[in-house]
């Protein structure tokens, strides 16, 4: 029972930080390097309006989404857009974008262990036995609620449905006035406002720390590449894969094993079946 | 409507496009036609502007050198260095060859897809329009682009090209594939299109015949050259051409 629970809740979590660079990889084929360290750049910038700006928590919240997806797309208006097509460049353009952020942020002196984010609701509960504090519990609810509102956007918004045209056929697309550039931006702006939204929902579970920014990036990729990179769908399932198996590697053979986890689900698929549990458009191709 | 000059495309040193002019007036259905690789998808990338992306992708990846020379006008504009989406956006609209439907989208969703530059009321009267006009999509609507048929496909490519809300609707090898049943229903529709949206279309196709009776003019490519132009009647009673293009 505490694996099913603890299992679910670490799954949502891996799901909240890879769904972020699986929407902006599955739309603009950009990997997003930075991702992780957008990530901890979000939990400082809500400290920030906290602690120093003095906001209340919602209004600290909206902000900081508001400003990230700013930043998102300032950064592919900026930096990536001089890189696009160059595969290589994307990443390492990226990354060089992740550890000035990462270091940046060291350097200013966001150090140590005395920078936390609020709870929502302080306390907890307990399931069948198994005590469970509120955040957690809100985690895997607005994981739920904004994969339903993703599903939404995608399929009933003219935005949402032009994104994924461009997803699909970047040329077709374009024949039809959706601009690859402009979309790019709007998928990285998105991509940011979700690292944020990981951030402030799962950094008030522990502390907010440089280094979790290159964890983050990592456990993102493992999820995105054993579910099929670019695929959605894929990256949930992969993240419930990933996130029980790391559960019960916690629970049989120690917590220390735990990051092993995700690195060795990268190097399994890469070598059992390179395209991830959900290579969708491979399949497609093969069955026409 | 549109003009264009002197076009010349060139892949590395190779010249896929000589000096080609071709005009389209307002309200009229024009054919290009010409055998595989004379020129045609590379003259209907150039007009529609995706050339420019394709340029600058290559460039980007330190790919194939593209040359690209000549002028485009349109409404009395040129467009020549105006880039794709934008021209979208003035009403040229191209519908590629094989189709490029999303596959992973739904009949419905390919076709709100295209209504992207449409504003709400534009996009259900033309979706309802698309309906009226291919009955037979309207019946898949729940269907994955990639399980249709390739004439269904067509049909739908066509739709979601309409759905942008074309001024000129540039049809690229509509025909490729299809049966000879099918080939005649979509070129019905095309006039149709054409007489009740009245908006003007280019149409290529290697085999003239299924197309003639619905062109107004002609142009012929011959490995990249505009070698000759004409009437639909003019070419009609020239015998090199019915002997080269029409299989008569």
């Amino acid at each position: 029972m505490e694996i099913l629970i603890y299992g679910t809740i670490n799954s949502v979590a891996l799901a909240l930080y890879a769904l972020g660079f699986a929407l902006v990889y599955g739309i603009s084929r950009l990997p997003n390097f930075a991702h992780g360290a957008l990530y901890v750049l979000s939990g400082f910038i809500a400290w920030s309006a906290i602690n120093t700006l003095g906001l209340n928590y919602p209004l600290s919240i909206l902000l900081t989404m508001v400003v990230m997806a700013v930043i998102g797309a300032l950064i592919y208006y900026l930096f990536l857009i001089r890189v696009r097509g160059m595969e290589i460049s994307e990443i390492i353009a990226s990354y060089a974008i992740a550890l000035a952020i990462l270091e940046g942020l060291r350097w200013g002196g966001f150090r140590g262990m005395t920078y936390t984010l609020p709870a929502f609701i302080e306390g907890s509960t307990a399931i069948a036995g198994i005590s469970v504090d509120y955040q957690r519990l809100l985690v895997v609810g607005f994981g739920a609620v904004l994969v339903i509102f993703l599903w939404l956007f995608t399929h009933y918004t003219r935005i949402g449905l032009a994104l994924r045209g461009m997803a699909q056929d970047e040329r077709a697309a374009l024949m039809l006035g959706i601009d690859s550039d402009i979309m790019a931006v709007v998928a990285m702006g998105l991509g940011s406002m979700l690292a944020a939204f990981a951030a402030i929902l799962l950094l008030p579970l522990g502390n907010i720390v440089v280094e979790s920014g290159y964890n983050v990036l990592i456990l993102a990729i493992a999820v995105c590449i054993v579910g099929g990179i670019g695929s959605w769908i894929g990256a949930v399932l992969a993240a419930f894969l990933i996130g029980f198996a790391q559960i019960l590697t916690v629970v049989y053979l120690g917590s220390h094993y735990q990051m092993m986890v995700a690195l060795l689900a990268i190097i399994l698929t890469l070598i059992i079946k390179p395209s991830g549990l959900f290579g969708q458009q491979k399949e497609l191709e093969e069955r026409v | 409507m549109l003009e264009a000059a002197d076009l010349m495309v060139f892949y590395e040193n190779m010249l896929a496009l000589n000096n080609v002019s071709i005009r389209c007036g307002k309200n009229q259905i024009v054919g290009v036609f010409g055998a595989n690789s004379a020129g045609k998808s590379t003259l209907m990338y150039a007009l529609s502007g995706i050339m420019l992306d394709i340029r600058k992708k290559e460039a980007m990846a330190g790919g194939e050198r593209i040359t690209l020379t000549g002028s485009i006008r349109y409404l009395g504009r040129e467009i020549s260095t105006i880039k794709p989406s934008r021209r979208a956006k003035m009403g040229i609209v191209l519908c590629p060859e094989r189709r490029r439907i999303f596959k992973e989208s739904t009949v419905l969703e390919n076709l709100k897809i295209g209504g992207y530059l449409a504003s709400a009321a534009q996009a259900a009267e033309t979706l309802a329009y698309v309906f009226k006009m291919f009955p037979a999509l309207s019946k898949l609507k729940n269907r994955l682009g990639g399980f249709l048929s390739g004439g269904e496909q067509q049909m739908l490519a066509i739709g979601r090209a309409l759905m942008a809300q074309p001024k000129l609707l540039l049809l690229d090898e509509p025909l490729l594939g299809l049966s000879p049943l099918m080939q005649a229903t979509l070129m019905r529709a095309t006039r149709e299109i054409r007489n009740e949206r009245k908006i003007s279309i280019i149409i290529t196709e290697q085999y003239a015949r299924p197309v003639l009776p619905i062109v107004d003019h002609a142009f012929i490519l011959e490995n990249g050259s505009a070698v000759m132009e004409g009437s639909r009647e003019e070419l009609m009673d020239n015998p090199d051409i019915r002997a080269a293009y029409f299989g008569v």
